[in-house]
């Protein structure tokens, strides 16, 4: 096994151990990036020099007694959303092509303070708007797409380019591209990790988060990045608890609930068949299950586009008044239909809100999660404009991939996703926990259940 | 419901709204605004009473 193929709990332990230098295990991150990027197009921007002198400053300190911790010497890929000082944050979009960031995002902040070593700047689909990431390909078949808007950051961890890459979800990017890319993203609680130093897509819904191999190492990286900010007003000040403690307690006496409608309503038989056996595990080990309503599925879609469409173009007002014609045709339609939607549109949208977090309350009484399919379908090929489920109904790959998403984003819950097998094709599906608020261990804790008693999450692709 | 827009009242809104827009990308900004207002407008019949919006402001100054 080569160092770049560890995930972080098995490297963190060989290089506090001294048995792998931070140096050996960055050059191997590098090395792959060299031998596979070009078939992936994961990165905009690798930071080689940079990261091999901060491996050789973590190695000197290792040997010195100074370990910070399980991501000391780590490879990290950050998406291109996020500031990094002195280097360019593009957002992967000809507008931002001059922008340099002075400083640090909060999470880059944090995690550079924890050991990690960032070894480039990740796709993004332009501005987060959009769940293809149109540079880049899935590692597991460069026909298909790896999903958005994170996909550089699934690409690289599933195919080995970096241990850990940094996401924003707002309609799924985090789980959307994890999921289809075979790897594990962890959106928190809305409010739980600062977003200070991350361009924005729409406030209301913008959340950051990991996308790792393993559950435990999406536990260790959020152990780094989760807690109050005072330049997030979202942020909350509730206590950061240690999200590796529980890992191993398993799921007796927990009971999740399994929507019976929506999220299998128009669904691939593939995923729906994986998704129902990986519930069926978990039953097997000791987990209760209960059938649940999705309150207000008819709304979900109305309610994303009705808080991102709007929010997103007052982000972008001034830019796409000065510089329109650099923006993609895809973006700059909705940006500039965000332009004529009327405040009380959006109000009314801001109140149902209000109804949907008192409906998912009500529904979460009893359950201590909900265990559905993070997409109703696997990556879709490049240049794919829409899927057709076995029920002749005709959607578009965007809109498939949002739907499913759109529901933890609104409510603000924490969401994961877990490999939880592959279709016919060989791509990979993904098993979402929707849990509490604030209740990242529990979800965690289903997640690293079933990922124990399977093998999907140490399948690598063949590049 | 909204009546349809009409291609002058589209024009005068774009203005408005300070869009100096090709006949092309007219178009292209109609659909997207058409099928935003769709998703918006399918909204309409939720009650929403005393319901305030899922925003708070905090007059703290930390």
């Amino acid at each position: 096994m080569q160092p770049y193929q560890l995930n972080i709990a098995d490297a963190a332990q060989k290089i506090s151990a001294r048995e792998l230098s931070p140096v050996e295990l960055v050059q191997s991150a590098l090395d792959r990036i060299e031998a596979v990027d070009e078939k992936l197009h994961a990165f905009v921007l690798v930071t080689g020099e940079r990261a091999l002198e901060a491996a050789q400053v973590a190695e000197q300190e290792i040997a010195e007694g100074r370990y910070r911790g399980p991501l000391h010497g780590i490879p990290i890929g950050i998406k291109d959303l996020y500031d990094v000082a002195g280097l360019p944050t593009t957002s992967s979009s000809e507008v931002r092509q001059d922008y340099l960031a002075a400083e640090d995002s909060a999470c880059v902040s944090r995690l550079t303070e924890a050991g990690g070593i960032i070894v480039g700047k990740t796709h993004t689909h332009e501005f987060a708007y959009g769940v293809i990431t149109p540079t880049t390909r899935n590692p597991w078949n460069t026909d298909y797409i790896p999903g958005g808007s994170s996909g550089g950051s699934g690409a690289a961890v599933a195919s080995g380019e970096c241990l850990m890459g940094m996401g924003s979800d707002t309609g799924g990017s985090i789980r959307v591209p994890a999921s289809l890319c075979g790897a594990v993203g962890l959106k928190p609680t809305y409010g739980r990790v600062s977003r200070h130093g991350v361009t924005s897509l729409c406030w209301s819904l913008d959340h950051v988060g990991p996308l790792t191999r393993t559950v435990r190492d999406a536990a260790i990286v959020l152990n780094a990045v989760a807690g109050f900010d005072p330049r997030d007003d979202a942020t909350s000040r509730l206590p950061v608890p240690d999200y590796t403690e529980a890992l191993n307690d398993g799921v007796t006496g927990r009971t999740v609930g399994v929507p019976s409608n929506f999220f299998f309503d128009d669904i691939d038989p593939a995923v729906e068949g994986a998704v129902r056996a990986a519930v069926e595990e978990l039953e097997s080990q000791g987990l209760s299950v209960r059938e649940v309503q999705i309150p207000y599925a008819d709304q979900m879609l109305a309610l994303e586009y009705g808080l991102v469409v709007p929010e997103a173009t007052s982000y972008h007002q001034a830019m796409l008044r000065e510089r329109g014609e650099r923006y993609t045709d895809e973006v700059r339609i909705f940006l500039e239909a965000g332009e004529l939607v009327l405040a009380t549109s959006y109000l009314r949208v801001l109140r149902m809100r209000t109804l949907l977090k008192r409906a998912f309350r009500q529904m979460f009484e009893g359950i201590d999660a909900i265990v559905c399919p993070t997409v109703p379908a696997t990556a879709a090929r490049v240049g794919q404009d829409c899927f057709t489920f076995p029920s002749g109904a005709e959607t578009s790959v965007t809109e498939a991939y949002v739907r499913h998403s759109a529901p933890a984003n609104l409510s603000g819950l924490p969401a994961l996703t877990v490999p939880c097998g592959f279709d016919a094709t060989g791509l990979p599906i993904g098993l979402q926990i929707i849990g509490r608020p604030f209740d990242e261990q529990t979800v965690l804790r289903i997640g690293h259940a079933y990922e124990s008693a399977t093998d999907w999450s140490s399948r690598q692709p063949d590049l | 419901m909204r009546p349809p827009l009409s291609d002058d009242a589209f024009d005068q809104l774009l203005k408005y709204a300070r869009l100096d827009l090709t006949a092309e990308r007219k178009q292209g900004a109609a659909a997207g605004f058409a099928a935003v207002l769709a998703l918006l407008d399918s909204l309409e019949g939720i009650e929403l009473g005393e319901t305030p919006p899922a925003t708070a402001f905090d007059a703290g100054w930390e």
